[in-house]
């Protein structure tokens, strides 16, 4: 799932002063899981935004809102007559909810309350940790379910740097060597000839942006060349 | 052929002499050691943005080493640039007269002076080895012929004390495969370690060069502290020589250890030749070699 992180209030606060008329619009997946931007963080927000602005001796209007995904077309349509009444509006989603509900809700402008920061998993409550870089050509069959592209810092394709100590990444010695476990775990499934291949340069033409994807069953109705 | 390839080639003991490029552009005292040790020593190695620390360019470095009548020994690191820029450099340095490569990964931007600097990685050193290669062969990574094409002598970095050994390996063979013609270790303290080693790949047809370094006082506290976070480890009873010693007398006591060590790796064939670290201060580096006997 996508992890965020909500932005310093300070931050928010200061995008969204000049206007009177706010809504919250928070996103009821990834950012809920990992509690930025979920329904209790719209709630919480609006709070603070109402008090802040209190404390100001200015009475703003602030609406709260979330829906299923905001990444997804079908859950934003019902919100744009509602966006209607209000100045501005602060989206909690990820980047790719905010910029959809910008594309959306055309002439409000918007502000971000999150900064969206990696595709990762939900360890336990509040811990989440990147598995992903959704570099467009998977390694993970190679490399024993070990992410090479989004465990090792320097993305090394072919084994690990000079810096790796007893096991653990020069970059944080907290953090395990990507190459150490990749080499642990074809070990221990017998697949270490998997290594001697090098691996050759990364596609990185697949990873020009923005991308696109059509699904092959879709690609006739949107007039794609099949 | 260089002549760094060609001592090695004759089995005769190499030295390589790390130099220090400046944060800056002043660099008479960089090229100090080249006019003091050209006669003694085969190449002037020049780091690229050592430690992901910003320094005055590599390539440049190399070629004011030529001017000033030495060899030199380009470090090229994958970490600021991508495969065109490294194509781009490789064949600059070629068209220079530059030979001698050091092809590596580079410690990583927030170890360094540039932490918020993007860091690239487009090719790792495996690759960038195959890059070299092909170029050498006349087609670029892409497999675009050359209008000319290059001669270089292709060195890698090994790990000899790496823990684990196995990933170690993985990537040493990679880069043997790739086309590494010499593999320079980082230092070498402990002697029994490179001996190891040495036994263990005695069969690969490249030559090895140790490195040697002359240690600092905060390298030495480090180690004596066990907030060391180096690849190599350094023996207490060798730590033990700096006891009481600051300033130039603990440079001195380093230049001295060094000398010994080298002279060791040299009468035991522990390397083909070694790779001289001390701060491209030429004084030190002068002292090592009479200390080893090679001057």
């Amino acid at each position: 799932m996508i992890i965020a992180e909500r932005k310093p209030f300070k931050e928010i606060a200061a995008a969204v002063a000049p206007y009177d008329k706010i809504l919250i619009v928070g996103c009821g997946t990834c950012v809920a899981v990992c509690l930025a931007g979920g329904e209790k963080e719209v709630g919480l927000l609006a709070s603070q935004l109402k008090l802040a602005a209190g404390l100001k001796h200015r009475r703003i209007e602030v609406g709260e809102i979330t829906v299923e995904r905001q990444c997804d077309l079908e859950f934003l349509e019902p919100l744009c007559d509602f966006v209607a009444d209000f100045d501005a509006i602060i989206s909690m989603a990820c980047g790719a909810g905010v910029q959809f509900l910008a594309h959306m809700c055309h002439f409000k402008p918007i502000f971000p309350a999150v900064d969206t920061t990696f595709i990762g998993v939900n360890n336990a409550v509040g811990y989440y940790t990147e598995r992903c870089r959704a570099c467009r050509r998977c390694y993970l069959g190679l490399t024993g379910g070990i992410c090479p592209v989004t465990m090792c810092p320097k993305g090394l394709l072919n084994g690990p740097c000079g810096g790796t100590l007893n096991g653990k990444c020069e970059v944080d010695l907290q953090k395990d060597c990507a190459w150490s476990k990749i080499y642990q775990r074809l070990e221990l499934e017998g697949r270490l000839d998997n290594l001697k291949e090098i691996v050759p340069l990364h596609p990185h033409s697949r990873g020009t942006t923005p991308g696109t994807v059509i699904h092959p069953a879709y690609r006739r109705r949107y007039g794609v060349d099949e | 052929m260089s002549k760094l390839s060609e001592a090695l080639a004759l089995n005769n003991f190499a030295v390589v002499a790390e130099l220090t490029p400046p944060k800056g552009i002043s660099v008479a005292a960089m090229l100090a050691p080249v006019a003091s040790l050209k006669g003694k020593v085969q190449a002037f190695s020049v780091p690229d943005n050592e430690h992901a620390r910003m320094r005055l360019s590599a390539l440049a470095c190399c070629r004011l080493v030529q001017e000033a009548g030495g060899e030199a020994l380009l470090h090229l690191a994958c970490r600021d640039k991508n495969r065109l820029a490294l194509e781009s450099e490789l064949l600059g340095a070629a068209a220079l007269g530059i030979e001698n490569l050091l092809l590596v990964s580079g410690d990583y931007v927030t170890l360094g002076d540039h932490p918020d600097a993007k860091p690239v990685y487009d090719a790792d050193s495996v690759q960038l080895l195959q890059i070299a290669g092909g170029l050498m062969a006349g087609r670029d990574s892409t497999g675009q012929a050359l209008d000319g094409s290059p001669s270089f002598f292709l060195g890698a970095v090994v790990i000899p004390e790496a823990e684990p050994w196995g990933p170690q390996l993985v990537k040493f063979e990679k880069k043997l495969a790739a086309g590494a013609q010499f593999f320079i270790t980082p230092p070498v303290f402990d002697l029994e370690k490179l001996k190891s080693f040495r036994q263990q790949t005695t069969a690969s047809a490249a030559k090895l060069l140790a490195a040697v370094k002359v240690l600092s006082p905060e390298e030495a506290a480090q180690a004596k502290t066990g907030e060391w976070r180096k690849v190599y480890a350094i023996p207490p009873d060798l730590l033990a020589r700096f006891e009481g010693k600051d300033g130039n007398d603990f440079f001195q006591a380093g230049a001295e250890l060094a000398g010994n060590l080298v002279g060791r790796i040299k009468d035991e064939k522990l390397a083909d030749g070694i790779y001289l670290k001390a701060e491209g201060r030429p004084d030190l580096l002068g002292k090592i070699l009479e200390v080893a006997g090679m001057c």
